[in-house]
């Protein structure tokens, strides 16, 4: 059967990276460059909170920090390994709720509640990993959907709901500095979760540059390119794509913890949205998918697309009601115009608008 | 318990022409232009939204409007063929799942948009009434045969029949045949290849408007209703083996027994995690399907 051969969603282009503008601008001084650019953004984000933002900035900035880290923690499994995961949204919501239930029943504290829930989703990607990533392919990336959607399912039936709580969903306590209260003590609260967002991105942009450097991820790019010939190169192939998932989950179940103190609330609809999955992917192909800064990149991107559509109210026109149809005809846009995101500007010698035309022309019947 | 078994087999049977009907047009968009089309479930939404429409505002009978419903599915799968899938067919799986993903979650927001996301139902004068088999005398149960049951099944069947016959004695159903073949060997021949993708695709989107009209029938909705029969119509066309008619009819059936035989047991809430299971388990053991490779 044809179409069990592996098509793989290999986005890289099988060329050697030409030397492009940039690069031959920077010349051998390019790591220098790069480094100081990332410590130059870090050292702003680290100062942003005391800016004297408004809560809706800060907001919306950890938003956009919270998806960076659920567009890198895709990319291991689909950048990397190239395997189309669609159902990441399953280790997002096993870590919130894991998170909750440590944080009410036993009443741990947040940031091993928060740890515990991301090595849950861990063990629950190994399980489902070792049946699902024998498929290859639409039947993998079809299967990962069923997992999310069987997930959901599970962690709302009633059979469940004494842990669960099902339907009616989990209160979290509130994040209650000492000594503070009212208005000071929520503004704590925003600029510790935002800390903690960026603290996760840090963690997962090291864990990606530890990644391309260790025997893994070459196994990892191998599988990307030739699954076969990475099988007869003697890697463990299952071994080594069960633990590019489950690191996608861990980052991924990270964040769902971090989202559930955050809001203080959460329900099985809301953090099983399948939303959450389109947009870690959306993010890493929009900015590159396979790179270490890419996926980051595309996150920020991304959110300040769709906040400043949503929110400002573009030509007189509220779009509030709209946001997931925004989520979609971006997508669309991005797979039709740019469908190797924008670290295509980059890898290009020479930037015009016939290259839109040309990613048309390349893929269109 | 007799009544029971019966009613089971009889629900599984009805169930099965319907679920036939789901995954027809998803199968042959699969087979011929390779790519999963995860818009499939909204677009058995938005069929069964056309009959709504039509009913509540104009009274008219929910089965008179399947043509009504295909006629704009075909048209709205033609234009999304046409203008925007086709410009990234070639491309790696990714991104023509993405795509369809992005349309899909476009079109439910539009439709929650225009009807709102309240549960909506299509109920006819004759909707409660149906054939009672093997009455018992004493108890007088028997087993329930709705009509609008009935009649979904056999129209299914019908449009199922008429799709197997345009696929294998049409000129149009030959070209697409051979281009979910060979494209390149099609298109030697003479196969202008673009309009026969966006063709294919109306046609299952045809399909997928008269299911949703059919469904309207049988039980209520909303928006969000696609994404299930999205992931049935995946394991009925897994189970039944790529590209064959009979293959999903086959499929559908199978699904069905299992899907009314997990229902009346102890694990029905988790009726999609036990049919999820169940496409694991084929695409481990036996992954070219239960009918084996056939095509178009």
């Amino acid at each position: 059967m044809s179409n069990l051969k592996p098509e793989t969603p290999n986005l890289q282009s099988k060329k050697p990276m030409p030397v492009t503008r940039w690069d031959r601008l920077l010349g051998t001084r390019r790591n220098a460059v790069y480094l100081g650019a990332c410590a130059v953004v870090l050292v702003v984000l680290l100062i942003l909170p005391h800016m004297s933002l408004s809560g809706f900035v800060l907001t919306s900035l950890t938003t956009a920090l919270l998806l960076a880290v659920r567009a890198q923690a895709w990319n291991f499994i689909g950048g990397y390994t190239g395997y189309a995961a669609f159902g990441n949204v399953a280790f997002y919501g096993l870590g919130a709720y894991g998170t909750a239930i440590l944080m009410t029943k036993l009443h741990w504290p947040f940031f091993l509640a928060m740890l515990v829930g991301g090595l849950v989703a861990t063990v629950y990607a190994v399980i489902v990993g070792l049946p699902v990533l024998r498929m290859r392919g639409q039947y993998f990336a079809i299967a990962t959907l069923g997992v999310a959607e069987a997930t959901r399912e599970l962690v709302s039936s009633p059979q469940l709901s004494r842990l669960t709580a099902g339907p009616t969903g989990i209160n979290l306590p509130f994040f209650r500095p000492a000594g503070l209260s009212g208005a000071a003590a929520a503004e704590a609260g925003s600029i510790f979760f935002y800390y903690v967002a960026m603290g996760l991105v840090v963690l997962v942009v090291l864990a990606t540059w530890w990644l391309t450097r260790s025997k893994l991820g070459y196994s990892l790019v191998a599988i990307r390119e030739d699954e076969d010939a990475a099988k007869m190169l003697g890697i463990n192939t299952t071994w080594a794509k069960v633990a590019a998932f489950a690191l996608s989950a861990f980052f991924t179940g990270l964040v769902g913890g971090h989202y559930a103190y955050w809001r203080t609330f959460i329900l099985p609809e809301e953090v099983f949205n399948v939303r959450y999955t389109l947009e870690g992917i959306l993010s890493a192909v929009l900015g590159g998918p396979g790179t270490i800064l890419g996926p980051v990149v595309g996150g920020g991107i991304y959110d300040a697309v769709s906040t400043f559509l949503t929110f400002s109210k573009p030509f007189g026109i509220d779009l509030g009601q709209f946001h997931v149809t925004i989520l979609g005809v971006f997508i669309v846009m991005v797979i039709v115009f740019l469908p190797r995101g924008v670290a295509d500007f980059f890898g290009r010698r020479k930037l015009s608008w016939g290259m839109f035309l040309e990613n048309v022309r390349q893929n269109r019947v | 318990m007799g009544i029971l078994i019966g009613q089971s087999l009889v629900n599984a049977v009805l169930l099965s022409g319907m679920l036939a009907l789901v995954a027809l047009g998803f199968s042959i968009v699969w087979g011929v232009l390779k790519i999963i089309n995860l818009a499939h479930g909204s677009f058995i939404m938005l069929g069964a939204y056309v009959t709504f429409t039509l009913f509540s505002l104009y009274h008219v009978d929910p089965f008179l409007t399947i043509p009504v419903s295909m006629l704009a599915l075909f048209l709205l799968g033609y234009l999304i063929q046409t203008y925007i899938v086709n410009w990234v067919i070639r491309a790696p799986l990714l991104v023509t799942f993405l795509l369809t993903f992005g349309l899909d979650i476009i079109l439910i927001n539009l439709a929650l948009f225009v009807w709102q996301g309240d549960v909506r139902s299509v109920s006819p004068a004759y909707a409660g009434t149906g054939l009672t088999l093997f009455r018992d005398p004493v108890t007088s149960q028997g087993v329930q045969v709705p009509y609008v049951r009935l009649a979904a099944f056999a129209i299914s069947l019908v449009l199922a029949g008429l799709l197997y016959l345009f696929m294998s004695y049409t000129k149009l159903g030959r070209a697409i045949q051979a281009t979910g073949q060979d494209k390149d060997a099609a298109q030697l021949t003479g196969v202008r290849v673009a309009p026969t993708y966006a063709l294919t695709f109306a046609i299952g989107a045809a399909l997928a408007g008269a299911a949703g009209s059919l469904i309207s029938v049988m039980q209520p909705f909303d928006p969000n209703m696609g994404g299930g029969y999205r992931l049935r119509a995946f394991i009925i066309v897994v189970l039944g083996g790529l590209g064959s008619i009979p293959g999903v009819i086959l499929g559908s059936v199978l699904f069905a027994l299992v899907d009314v035989l997990v229902g009346i047991s102890p694990l029905a809430p988790l009726k999609d995690g036990v049919a999820f299971a169940m496409l694991v388990l084929v695409l481990i053991f036996r992954p070219t399907g239960i009918a084996g490779k056939a095509f178009y």
